[in-house]
């Protein structure tokens, strides 16, 4: 008996288009973010855009702290007045973990095992987007663990909004996970951060109207065809959006602060108005995908594992075939992790690490993976092993049967990160170059 | 005749209204000035919190900074208010990349506008003139739904505009199309028949109450002095629905201006990108909320124009009687 279908996933937002959450908090802020008392009154001393105290630029430096890019990694700052927790201390219990991260990203059956097993507590809080958290983190909200994206954490160590991990209570991460982990360009030494799911950005469709064949030879341009027009989508996002037609382009430089490049990629998005009638989504590839509602969609790795639950008959062997996925042959693509963190402000750091070691067990790193698609760095993942036999072998806790056969190229691998690009953090003035391009694209510029 | 203030009133006078002001006691009727024009406190504290307050942090917002980690840091002090991003949207409206936005937006207001009152004022006159004992009836059946969450009602009108839903089942049959259409892959028209949708309600619960209110004896007044039914509607009947249909217009417009999830649910595509979908995208990306205030300020411009109007009409329209 399969799993019921509503348990399914998204790596990023709400479950669907707009979310109640999302309505309401819409409803309720009259669309723009009301600041807190606390930024009312700065605003009311003197305006300006300053750094926390301490955060300060290290030497050399341009910015107020230095990018981290694959090409040059960086050593998060470790502040004076927020240290590591001490060795060997005993864990929080009878505690309640507070669990800040994206909605429907963790299977609660996890929290749960979790729980039991340490004899706590949860509290589970969501937020719909890094502008919100960092909002909400910057002014108190209180969590044990977070779950910030790699090209935010420049911003949330140097403003002291995390503690650095003592390493000494989350075994697992040296034991289980990939070696590039051990040490990742955006955290040298893992000194904030470990690894929680890895994927790769490519284009999924339905097999059963376009051959595998096809999409092998237009990659990309499956984006781009008129014959799947009005069933054409792309995520609502735009550095994913503006990169895919950078790499389409054949740019290699994914977090580019050129203008014209930029311009360039927007304007091959712009055309996508008028040639495929293309509509932005953030659940158009497991909800609407195997709905046929689209042919084609942009679509994250994890998305499309996801998109079986969403079948409508899932008890017939072959249903899955329908779902097609394409990443670059050579592997060379858009890639991206997410990171488990602990926030300066945690009441129960112990147990904290506790949970993020916790989340790096085979058996647990596992058991969310069947549940969100989102693929664990795990040493011990064998690719062969998550494609599933047949239908109806899908088995959590057991193994095989995750990855519906006819998306093998959905697995993620060593390779695929070692030759991938990330999309890492902009400094600000860069970043509204990419923002614009966006927004016009998003009103309809020039179509 | 006024009476005269209480600084300049004789010791008379002042001893009459003392005894009245006993005697009022007495009978209990007597209440100290303050005590009608109490009873508008929590409105006014509503008005300061949720419209002053709040608009004026808007208008920090609009024109202040941010902080270290992007996120908007109002400036309350109007002599290091910054203009620069706010003269910057205004340049997008006007001629640049928000222009098509803009016109869009009030081309799909005043459709759907127009189209609800086609629509809803015919009902509105049915359950007005021709409700009899059921007029209870058929308000609840008008208000009916709102018991479903507006969120539920797109989605609902998602499953049946798609390709195989009921709406292309229907139209097909009747060979109004020959082929399914599309209606969910980014079209005006989808955004428009869902707005009309969401609002109609709200146009025809006023314009019923002020077509009740409409004194019978007035229609008979022109049937008799030989007006056709039509005329009496066109001279009669409709004047007097005016109040009801500007208040009907202005109840559904003004949200419609700011409507963003009714496309976002039915269209997705920025071909059919509204304000309030701008506005939603600066709220959603980092540092951008300043450029989010500004356009809310200009709706804020937009909606009061045909708000003082309204008010304008009916201030005269309460002198006039």
């Amino acid at each position: 008996m399969p799993e019921p279908r509503e348990h399914l996933l998204r790596r990023r937002g709400p479950t669907s288009e707009l979310s109640r959450r999302r309505f309401l908090r819409a409803s309720a802020s009259t669309a723009i973010a009301l600041p807190s008392l606390s930024a009312v009154l700065a605003a009311c001393s003197k305006p300006g855009t300053e750094a926390p105290e301490g955060a300060t630029a290290p030497a050399g430096t341009t910015g107020p702290y230095p990018l981290a890019r694959t090409d040059n990694p960086v050593t998060l700052p470790i502040h004076d007045d927020i240290q590591p927790i001490e060795d060997n201390l005993p864990v929080e219990t009878g505690a309640t973990l507070k669990i800040y991260n994206w909605a429907d990203y963790m299977w609660k059956k996890v929290i749960n095992d979790f729980c039991e097993e340490f004899n706590c507590d949860y509290e589970w809080t969501t937020f719909n987007n890094m502008s919100e958290a960092i909002q909400k983190m910057s002014t108190g909200q209180v969590a044990d663990v977070f779950f910030p994206t790699v090209d935010q954490l420049g911003k949330l160590t140097y403003g002291k909004l995390l503690q650095p991990l003592n390493l000494s209570y989350i075994p697992n991460l040296a034991a289980n996970m990939w070696p590039q982990y051990q040490n990742p360009f955006y955290d040298q030494e893992a000194r904030y951060t470990v690894p929680y799911t890895t994927y790769t950005t490519g284009v999924a469709y339905r097999r059963d109207v376009i051959p595998d064949e096809e999409a092998e030879a237009q990659g990309y341009d499956l984006i781009w065809n008129p014959q799947y027009s009005g069933k054409v989508g792309i995520y609502d996002d735009a550095r994913e959006s503006l990169a895919m037609a950078m790499r389409r382009a054949g740019v290699d430089d994914v977090n580019t602060t050129d203008e014209a490049t930029i311009q360039a990629a927007k304007d091959d998005l712009v055309e996508l108005i008028d040639l495929v009638n293309v509509r932005t989504t953030i659940n158009g590839v497991y909800v609407k995908l195997p709905d046929g509602v689209y042919d084609v969609h942009q679509s994250w790795s994890g998305d499309i594992i996801g998109a079986q639950w969403y079948l409508s008959d899932l008890n017939t062997p072959g249903e899955t075939d329908i779902l097609g996925y394409w990443y670059p042959p050579d592997n060379v693509g858009v890639v991206g992790n997410d990171v488990i963190s602990i926030p300066a402000n945690a009441e129960h750091p112990v147990l904290a690490h506790a949970f993020l070691n916790f989340m790096m067990d085979e058996t647990h790193a596992f058991d969310n993976f069947t549940w969100n698609g989102y693929q664990p760095p795990l040493t011990s993942m064998n690719p062969e092993k998550l494609i599933e036999a047949e239908m109806g072998a899908y088995a959590p806790n057991k193994g095989p049967g995750t990855v519906p056969p006819s998306v093998p190229r959905a697995v993620v691998t060593e390779e695929m990160f070692d030759k991938g690009m990330w999309l890492l953090e902009l400094a600000p003035e860069d970043e509204l170059k990419w923002q614009t391009a966006w927004e016009e694209f998003q009103a309809g510029a020039g179509a | 005749m006024s009476e005269p203030e209480e600084g300049t009133t004789t010791p008379s006078r002042r001893e009459a209204r003392r005894v009245r002001r006993a005697s009022a006691k007495q009978r209990g009727a007597w209440y100290p000035r303050w005590f009608w024009p109490s009873f508008a406190t929590p409105a006014i504290v509503w008005q300061i919190l949720f419209f002053a307050a709040s608009f004026y942090v808007i208008l920090a917002i609009a024109f202040g900074t941010q902080d270290f980690f992007r996120n908007p840091l109002p400036v309350f002090q109007p002599w290091w208010w910054d203009f620069s991003t706010f003269t910057d949207q205004l340049g997008r409206i006007f001629g640049g990349v928000y222009q098509d936005v803009y016109l869009r937006t009030f081309g799909y207001v005043l459709t759907a506008s127009l189209t609800c009152l086609l629509i809803g004022y015919p009902i509105a006159y049915f359950v007005a003139r021709y409700g009899g004992r059921r007029k209870g009836l058929f308000l609840a059946l008008l208000i009916m739904p709102f018991w479903i969450s507006y969120l539920m009602r797109m989605y609902a009108w998602q499953s049946l505009l798609e390709r195989d839903g009921y709406v292309n089942d229907v139209l097909t049959f009747l060979q109004v199309f020959q082929e399914p259409f599309g209606w969910l892959e980014g079209h005006g028209i989808t955004v428009v028949i869902g707005l009309v949708y969401g609002y109609m309600p709200y146009l025809i619960l006023p314009l019923y109450g002020q077509l009740d209110r409409i004194d019978q004896s007035q229609l008979e007044a022109g049937r008799d002095l030989g007006a056709s039914p039509a005329r009496t509607f066109w001279r009669v009947t409709l004047p007097l629905s005016k109040p009801g249909i500007l208040a009907g217009l202005i109840i559904i417009t003004l949200p419609m201006f700011g409507d963003y999830y009714t496309n976002a649910l039915l269209s997705q595509s920025p071909r059919t990108t509204m304000i309030g979908n701008l506005i939603d995208l600066t709220y959603v990306t980092p540092g951008l909320a300043a450029q989010g205030a500004s356009l809310v300020l200009t709706i804020v411009v937009i909606l009061i124009v045909p708000m003082l109007w309204y008010l304008r009409y009916t201030a005269r329209a309460a002198e006039a009687k």
